[in-house]
């Protein structure tokens, strides 16, 4: 994996902005006859894009994954059912949408209001569906298997030919981790420990394919973090959900058994919607569990007023020797679009906590379905510009 | 004015959330169906005064005022109450939509060189950069959609400029002292607006800018004093002074720009006279929209002409990400002595509730360069009409949990 020996590299969470049109080709579901020509021109056109806008490791911006909408964040994890035998719809289920994934949340209780107010300009917002809602009923009720094979390729295809031809060094494919995959209801295994096992030995074939194509491997596991809100708040449980983390941790472990270690980067977040975030729980719980997952580098959400005092939690833990760090410091939470002053210092900071060749520049989340593709962007400039200003200071 | 001389004091930009029958009111009144005098409207007001008072002593915020609740708006996301409440105060003025002002409403004036000159919203810089955002009703809300839905749009001057709003100010100011003493709050203020920014629209009747200036800083003074007068400190909302910059297309010289500035701020001390800085603090953000931001003008620009305000008092935006690394310009520029900073450490510009923590880092950063003692926590902006109520409350308690980690790590 690339680190930042002479100067601060810079790269991204993962999901860009889709052209209209390819945007409403997912919505449509159109045949592959149309999607497959346009996915792979636009696949070329946004790496191309990271270049000019100073990105060093740069991804497919999640285009394979479907996005049925402008404003649409649920594709990193979405896009994955299709891909998996052992999954039908249940109408029970489905009639309880979201709620079937919380067992009540802290957060949404103190600000029912707010989210009320949110769920139903968002129902006006996305009339065609977003990719998360036809998730909605989705049950586990016969044994997983992995069956994506020919979409993934198709991906990494698209990929490793974008990347040749704008002559890009390294780039990375994002994958949703066991964690977030047994969010959805299951009715077949006997407990929750087997269901994530058995999700970890499927999920692990599109990890080694990503490896073997040469790819930096991130593993997308905001559920991590963000499960702390979804299922242990009400009760303010934090070792129940510290033990549950742990086992995460083993599974994800376990489907990256045979992975080297520096091909693989590990993304948590909590959560990209625009809410108020005051149930999150603080990385300082978490870091020990947290660095025992098996990669190199560790991308975390960094650059909002809810986590941007975080960078002190490496000031009391140590980032193991050879491990990388990937800040977030530009963010999907707001339009403002970050001064590369700011951007600079943000980087400085994680800079002098665990050395400067230990840092690469990323982003909170991805950008794409998450602000007007001007802002997102206009926000990878800021990231570039803010990287170059702080190389300056460090290496000066 | 109190300073933070034991501890850390809390404060905010000015306009919090309305109550929803506050809210029907307002909009009533904007319409013409309901008059500015009705009783009934008198009494709500001051009900509602008198619980936003009370709500900010709950959640810490030493320094309350009325919410801007005596300003109407026109919906619960509306973000212009702060300068479009004076021309209800204002003999001189030709309604919004009248013949006379819409045929200015949207009118592009291009900047020459030695003849800066402010133009419509369309065509603001950092609209134009990223004009699909700003016309993109989808995208997570630039608020400008709001105020393009609002009723009240920006009159015409078309005669001599008379202060008219006595009645209104009295029952502001009648309300706020009511609600301070019922919640014992030792201090208030209350937020006007400046010459600067009031003097922007179109004027038809004075022979120069100048004057047109001269004359909206000479009625403002009667709403400056009646509140210094009353024992309220009185917040000039000027918002203007940074946001100009982007008004004026194509970008003007830093030296033009300023002169343009400085004879704003002229007015606006030339409207203060006789009042005591102490009582007066200067409030300064770049504009409360949603959107980019790109083109705002560098605080380390127009700081001197800040200082140049005969204030006690400087509120600045600093907490959001395109101005929070502007705190290192109070490195170079010295805040004069006894002077207070009041600095944005929690924000509209995100609906993600700030962690105390980040308040906490922010006001120290602030107190480690000017004095503990002379910073007190503010808000970038008014967070009423910016952002949904549950998060307003939650941004300012967020504030005062921030300001007491503050406290414990700068008094130990």
């Amino acid at each position: 994996m690339k680190r930042s020996t002479d100067r601060i590299l810079t790269t991204h969470v993962g999901s860009l902005p889709r052209p209209d049109d390819l945007v409403g080709l997912y919505r449509d579901d159109a045949p592959d006859q149309k999607l497959l020509p346009r996915l792979r021109s636009a696949i070329d056109e946004v790496v191309r894009q990271q270049v000019q806008a100073g990105i060093d490791i740069v991804n497919d911006g999640e285009f394979g994954k479907a996005m049925r909408n402008a404003m649409d964040f649920g594709a990193w994890w979405s896009y994955v059912y299709p891909r998996l035998a052992g999954y039908e719809l249940r109408e029970e289920e489905k009639t309880k949408g979201r709620g079937a994934w919380t067992f009540g949340s802290k957060e949404r209780k103190e600000f029912a209001e707010f989210y009320a107010a949110e769920a139903s300009a968002a129902a006006t917002a996305s009339q065609g569906g977003t990719s998360t809602a036809r998730l909605y009923g989705l049950t586990c009720a016969a044994p997983v298997k992995y069956v994506g094979h020919g979409a993934l390729k198709r991906d990494i295809d698209n990929l490793a030919a974008a990347v040749r031809s704008a002559g890009v060094e390294e780039a990375f494919m994002t994958a949703v981790s066991p964690a977030t995959l047994q969010i959805l209801p299951n009715a077949y295994y006997k407990n929750a420990e087997e269901y994530t096992w058995a999700l970890a030995e499927a999920i692990a074939e599109e990890y080694k394919a990503i490896v073997d194509a040469g790819f930096i491997l991130q593993i997308d596991d905001p559920a991590l973090v963000d499960i702390y809100d979804w299922w242990f708040s009400m009760n303010d449980d934090l070792s129940g959900f510290r033990k549950w983390a742990a086992f995460q941790v083993e599974a994800v472990n376990h489907a990256l058994e045979g992975i080297p270690e520096d091909r693989v980067r590990f993304h948590i977040c909590w959560g990209s919607w625009h809410g108020p975030h005051k149930g999150d729980v603080g990385l300082k719980d978490v870091v020990d569990l947290l660095l025992r997952v098996k990669a190199q580098a560790y991308v975390i959400e960094a650059g909002n007023v809810r986590h941007e005092h975080e960078w002190k939690v490496w000031q009391t833990t140590k980032l193991p020797e050879g491990k990388l760090l990937i800040p977030g410091v530009v963010s999907h939470a707001t339009n403002v679009l970050e001064h590369p002053e700011l951007v600079a210092d943000r980087l400085i900071r994680f800079a002098e906590v665990v050395g400067r060749e230990n840092i690469i520049a990323g982003t909170d989340c991805g950008l794409g379905g998450r602000v007007h593709p001007q802002i997102a962007w206009a926000k990878l400039e800021s990231l570039s510009a803010g990287a170059k200003l702080a190389t300056k200071e460090l290496w000066s | 004015m109190r300073h933070s001389t034991e501890r850390i004091l809390t404060t905010h930009a000015g306009s919090l959330s309305r109550p929803p029958d506050l809210i029907a009111l307002g909009k009533s009144i904007a319409v013409g169906e309901t008059k500015s005098d009705d009783p009934a409207y008198a009494r709500i007001l001051a009900a509602a005064v008198a619980d936003v008072v009370r709500k900010q002593r709950e959640l810490g915020v030493d320094i309350p005022d009325d919410g801007e609740f005596g300003k109407p708006v026109g919906g619960s996301y509306d973000y212009g109450a702060w300068w479009n409440y004076a021309f209800a105060r204002m003999s001189g003025f030709s309604p919004a939509g009248s013949p006379a002002a819409a045929a200015h409403e949207t009118q592009h004036k291009k900047s020459g060189v030695a003849d800066v000159a402010l133009t419509s919203y369309a065509n603001r810089r950092d609209w134009q950069k990223f004009s699909e955002f700003y016309q993109d009703p989808e995208s997570s809300g630039s608020l400008m959609g709001s105020a393009a839905r609002r009723p009240v749009g920006r009159p015409a001057c078309t005669g001599p400029i008379k202060y008219t709003g006595q009645a209104a100010l009295q029952a502001d100011i009648a309300n706020l002292k009511n609600a301070l003493a019922a919640t014992g709050a030792e201090e208030g203020f209350m937020c006007s607006i400046g010459p600067g920014s009031f003097a922007r629209g179109v004027d038809l009747y004075y022979k120069t800018e100048e004057e047109f200036l001269f004359a909206s800083a000479d009625a403002m003074h009667e709403e400056y004093k009646a509140i210094v007068d009353a024992g309220i400190v009185l917040q000039i909302d000027d918002p203007s002074l940074p946001d100009n910059w982007d008004m004026i297309n194509p970008e003007p010289p830093l030296r033009e720009f300023k002169k343009f500035e400085q004879l704003r701020m002229e007015a606006l001390n030339h409207a203060l006279r006789g009042l005591p800085p102490d009582r007066i603090r200067f409030h300064i953000c770049w504009g409360s929209w949603h959107g980019p931001h790109t083109t705002d003008i560098p605080l380390q620009h127009i700081v001197d002409l800040v200082l140049s305000v005969n204030a006690g008092a400087y509120s600045v935006e600093a907490g959001n990400v395109r101005h929070e690394h502007e705190w290192r310009v109070w490195q170079d520029v010295k805040l004069p002595d006894g002077k207070l900073l009041i600095p944005g450490v929690v924000s509209h510009a995100t609906n993600i509730v700030e962690h105390p923590q980040v308040v906490a880092d922010r006001i120290v950063r602030y107190a480690k360069i000017v004095g503990r003692e002379n910073v007190i926590a503010g808000t970038d902006c008014g967070l009423g009409g910016r952002i949904h109520p549950q998060i307003a409350w939650a941004k300012l308690q967020a504030l005062a949990d921030g300001a007491a980690l503050a406290t414990k790590e700068l008094w130990g």
